[in-house]
């Protein structure tokens, strides 16, 4: 029979702060604020992640930005977005509708830009925290660079730390490196709370009649249920090796469609998990997901998700 | 309280028919009832559905064209947009037609609906064409697998605006590619093609294909033009809407320019949402201002812009 609905508790601590589920948006894939309102209530996601915001607007990269594959999708938008000056001035105030925390993505070309956003930021309460893209894959500047460098790394971490007083730091880890570990463990001396995994790996697709990229920006981001297994190996090996001597939560992700999905990324080690590629075609997936969770942990007896985290035998 | 209605969402629909149409075309109507019906009773011509067909088992190996076999072959993830031919609204519910052709993995396993079968919609997405009612002569001109929002358009133009003329215009590369063309109904008389589908509403059509296998031969714009210089409409009082490939919109966009008729373009993008998530759908627009550039979304500003904010390349 297992545990009633009503006592399962999905609720879980990322620092100082407590998500009542494990389910947040991923990055660039859920919009600003509200753009999801016509399809869920909001208020029962555990924490939202907004798409990257810069110190300009980015107006992105040329079409074709997408091409689905087998079982996945290349991206490169290019971070296109609104920038810093107008995201504070229309987005950060409808945070409040929402009891929901937000994390803001934040990307730059230099560090002075990453330093200079988190500045701007940290000054607002509706704003719980801050997830650093350094791992983007389809800009010529930043992004990825950052994210591959150890020493970039550090010092990137040190110095967004340095301003964004009592909210929460994320790093966002690219897999596109030797060993992930290293960087993860980088970004944890310098300060980060917690460090989500994976963005998307560099990939490419050819048209073969006219014998060039699809994508305008030739290679692009892969993500989907591609990706998952890849994924689910990578949140364990940064559990172990990082995240679980150091006491640090991971938000994971990389191709979650179903509760199952998620729950095998909570069993190798994370405490969230992002919803991205999902959502396109049922952008109401990650309130369903909540839902699984809870029959999951009926099942199991499980009475608190928490007792999932890192469980792999 | 008054029970606020989202403008789109996500609903389940019943096929009641998926019927081949000529050589490669298919016509599926969908029929939606509760709170669908409500939502999409004020759809208009030129917004589009996404539909999840990811669920669908593709046909049997002997009934795909070998043409298309690698392609059909690919798992897919992602919805595909879709724009209505009609929508027709009775007490109970609200019915949707789609035209479309058979060309990859998603369209492939469409062809396996039958009636009685259920599929997850989204929408109504995207603004429609505007109907600007004081006008006296629309001039509707339809590239290839442009007709369908068209034929919307006409049906519903013809009920609304009485007294305006509406002339058509539809062109495609021969008359196999001739969307609604179906032998067994439309008379062939190679230059006297008729297509019911306008004609039913009484709607003279003109029409030419690139290799002239039926009607005028060479690019419908042409025709339009020449249509122009012989008629001489009032600019002030005629407005053009026109939907199809690319280059012909582009074409139209000068036709619209030179005639100083103003004109709107239905256009398409990859999109792996539709609903403004994933920013990939991304359109080029002037700013009239400072003559900069910018990108709007198809998805969700368009997919109809008016021909001259547009940056035709």
């Amino acid at each position: 029979m297992g545990i009633e609905h009503k006592n399962i508790d999905l609720s879980v601590k990322l620092g100082s702060t407590s998500l009542k589920n494990p389910l947040m948006t991923a990055s660039g894939t859920c919009g600003y604020v509200d753009e999801l309102d016509d399809f869920i209530d909001i208020n029962k996601l555990g924490g939202y992640i907004t798409k990257s915001i810069t110190i300009k607007p980015r107006l992105g990269n040329d079409v074709p930005r997408i091409v689905e594959t087998d079982s996945g999708m290349l991206n490169a938008i290019g971070l296109a977005n609104i920038g810093v000056e107008k995201f504070i001035k229309e987005k950060v105030p409808l945070m409040g509708r929402y009891k929901t925390p937000f994390f803001v993505n934040i990307a730059g070309q230099i560090i002075d830009d990453y330093v200079a956003v988190a500045d701007k930021l940290a000054q607002f309460k509706q704003i719980t925290g801050l997830e650093l893209n350094i791992s983007c894959p389809n800009v010529k500047q930043g992004g990825i660079t950052f994210g591959t460098d150890p020493a970039l790394v550090k010092q990137i971490t040190c110095e967004v730390k340095k301003v964004i007083r009592d909210k929460i730091l994320i790093v966002k880890l690219t897999p596109n490196v030797t060993n992930i570990s290293t960087i993860a463990k980088v970004a944890v001396d310098c300060g980060a709370d917690a460090l989500s995994l994976i963005n998307t790996f560099t990939a490419m697709v050819i048209d073969i009649e006219s014998r060039k990229p699809v994508l305008a920006n030739r290679t692009g981001g892969l993500s989907g249920p591609a990706i998952k297994p890849i994924a689910v190996y990578l949140v364990n090996k940064v559990y172990n090796e990082v995240a679980k001597p150091a006491g640090i939560p991971l938000i994971g992700g990389g191709g979650i469609r179903t509760a199952s999905d998620a729950i095998e990324f909570i069993i190798a080690g994370a405490t969230a998990v992002t919803i991205g590629t999902a959502s396109f075609a049922n952008p109401d997936c990650s309130v369903k997901i909540a839902e699984g969770m809870k029959n999951y942990c009926a099942r199991h007896k499980l009475s608190s998700i928490t007792e999932l985290i890192g469980s792999l035998k | 309280m008054e029970h606020h209605l989202p403008k789109k969402g996500i609903f389940n629909a019943s096929v009641l028919q998926n019927k081949n149409l000529g050589d490669k075309f298919y016509r599926i109507t969908l029929e939606l009832e509760k709170n669908g019906k409500s939502v999409f009773s004020s759809a208009v011509p030129g917004q589009f559905v996404e539909i999840d067909v990811s669920r669908l088992a593709l046909p049997a190996e002997n009934l795909i064209p070998p043409q298309y076999s690698d392609a059909a072959k690919r798992n897919i993830i992602l919805r595909r947009p879709f724009s209505f031919a009609d929508i027709v609204c009775s007490e109970d519910s609200v019915i949707v037609e789609i035209l479309y052709t058979v060309l990859g993995p998603a369209t492939m396993r469409m062809k396996t609906l039958k009636s009685g079968d259920t599929i997850s919609l989204i929408g109504p997405l995207g603004n429609g064409f505007s109907i600007s009612e004081n006008k006296k002569t629309a001039i509707l001109v339809a590239g290839g697998m442009g007709a369908p929002p068209l034929v919307h358009l006409s049906g519903l133009m013809k009920s609304q605006c009485k007294d305006m003329e509406i002339i058509v215009f539809v062109g495609a590369k021969s008359i196999s590619e001739l969307a609604f063309f179906d032998l067994k109904i439309d008379k062939l008389i190679k230059t006297k093609v008729k297509l019911g589908e306008f004609e039913k509403h009484n709607i003279k059509t003109h029409i030419s294909t690139d290799d002239g296998s039926a009607g005028l031969k060479g690019f419908v714009t042409d025709m339009l033009k020449n249509w122009l210089i012989q008629n001489k409409p009032d600019a002030k009082d005629t407005v053009i809407y026109a939907c199809g490939p690319e280059a012909m919109l582009r074409a139209s966009a000068a036709v619209s320019t030179e005639f100083k008729i103003r004109c709107q373009v239905s256009l398409e993008r990859r999109m792996a949402c539709g609903t403004g998530l994933c920013q990939s759908c991304a359109v080029k627009c002037l700013n009239k201002e400072d003559g900069s550039n910018f990108y709007k979304l198809c998805c969700k500003d368009g997919p109809v812009f008016w021909s001259d904010e547009v940056v035709w390349e």
